[in-house]
């Protein structure tokens, strides 16, 4: 997973300049990237080895896979591999610039090392224990299947519980999940994320459980459930839709919008098509994760 | 310019983003910092107080920050503002450099890229 944008690592590092950036950008819905590419994305094959199969590819009209896997570099299965994630957008910014001229292949290999270096979370940092508790989540949050859009609202889910234990702590226990057409709250934090995929997307708890959620996001002790630790809870929900709908540009190119944060307090919220609810238990109470494919009505 | 004389304006419709961000200037030595709650007194406060450098989120009531942008760049094309936003997609990277942003922040914000950007701006580089 990236937390930080390719392109915006090479302007800052200096490596391409700003109008190269907005040339690369304008023309990568036209750009396919190419099997060295990803080969180098892979660690499957350096930045010598892919300039060399070019060369080759100069003098015998083959494809670049056929030579590559001749000469040994890669097998068949990894050129299958391969060009399944071709849709990846850090990768198509990079042939863009490659395919400009503006960076070679060298210097893309060493770019993308570094900055994958600095922004990825790996699985690998999960635990074991951590790895089982969001296999558990997304196994219950399967069995309902309860939207449409189930693939994006998998991938939604993985990745705010992986937010969840990277900012707020991995000592909770998801219990069982509801789908239910009316809900009352205490205290519900709320954005909608809007384009090809929408969604009302909120955390709601009671004032301890809401307190204690915002002291631990905002790294400071406190003591009641105001405006401050409100906001705080909503800007975690926002961080964690902030990320998805990065996720979501870099890997399906798909461009969501994400409207300013609500809060709504000691109210009944109602959908017909029904409001998904994952309770959360932490030590110092429970927070739900609600979701619904339209906004709820609040009574 | 030394850091501590930078002048320095928030912008962000999060109270706890704000005090987030007033807490690491402070720490910096900085002492002048006015703040904004959504794009429409971004510019008012910008027009009001002329810092030099503006830290602005995208996704914020009344106005969006790269609304507020243009319209502070349309005031003073020499403003520098930082676009800082949980959502760092490609189109709005675009959509920010096109408009004339300075820099642009991916939430959660790396206050060692902040510090980057102000050390550019006391070495009074564009």
């Amino acid at each position: 997973m990236f937390t930080q944008l390719f392109g915006n690592y090479l302007l800052n590092e200096k490596i391409v300049t700003k109008q190269q950036l907005i040339e690369a950008l304008e023309v990568q819905k036209l750009v396919r990237v190419k099997l060295g590419v990803l080969a180098i994305n892979a660690g499957l094959m350096t930045a010598a080895q892919v300039d060399e199969v070019h060369a080759e590819q100069q003098r015998a009209d083959k494809r670049f896979g056929d030579i590559a896997v001749e000469k040994g570099y890669l097998k068949e299965k990894d050129v299958e591999k391969l060009l399944a994630q071709q849709k990846s957008g850090q990768l198509i910014l990079g042939q863009a610039l490659v395919d400009k001229g503006y960076l070679t292949n060298e210097k893309f290999a060493e770019a993308l090392n570094e900055y994958k270096k600095i922004n990825s979370i790996q699985d690998k940092d999960f635990t074991a224990d951590q790895a089982r508790k969001l296999h558990t989540v997304i196994r219950n949050f399967c069995i309902f299947n309860a939207f449409t859009d189930s693939d994006n609202y998998i991938s939604y889910i993985s990745l705010l519980f992986k937010n969840i234990i990277r900012f707020i702590g991995d000592d909770f226990i998801p219990l069982a999940p509801e789908v239910t057409n009316t809900l009352e709250v205490s205290t519900l934090a709320s954005q909608e994320i809007n384009g090809a995929f929408s969604s009302y997307t909120a955390i709601e708890g009671d004032d301890i459980s809401i307190t204690e959620f915002a002291s631990r996001y905002a790294n400071e002790k406190l003591t009641e459930n105001d405006e401050f630790s409100q906001a705080s809870v909503s800007e975690f929900l926002n961080l964690h839709n902030g990320l998805f709908t990065v996720n979501m540009s870099n890997e399906q190119q798909t461009e969501l919008t994400l409207a300013p944060q609500e809060i709504t307090q000691n109210a009944k919220i109602s959908a017909p098509e029904g409001i998904f609810v994952m309770p959360i238990c932490f030590p110092f109470g429970t927070i739900s994760i609600v979701l619904s494919s339209t906004k709820p009505t609040k009574e | 310019m030394e850091i501590k004389d930078i002048k320095v304006q928030i912008c962000d419709d999060s109270v706890l983003v704000r005090k987030k961000m007033k807490d690491y200037f402070n720490s910096l030595g900085i002492t002048e910092i006015v703040e904004a709650i959504n794009g429409n007194e971004a510019v008012d406060v910008y027009k009001a107080n002329k810092p030099d450098v503006v830290f602005m989120d995208i996704v914020m009531p009344e106005k969006t920050g790269v609304e507020a942008l243009l319209d502070i760049l349309a005031h003073d094309e020499n403003a520098k503002v930082v676009i800082a936003s949980s959502v760092g997609t490609q189109e709005n990277l675009k959509i920010a450099i096109a408009a004339g942003a300075y820099d642009f922040l991916q939430k959660p914000i790396d206050f060692e890229n902040v510090k980057k950007i102000l050390e550019r701006i006391s070495e009074g580089r564009k």
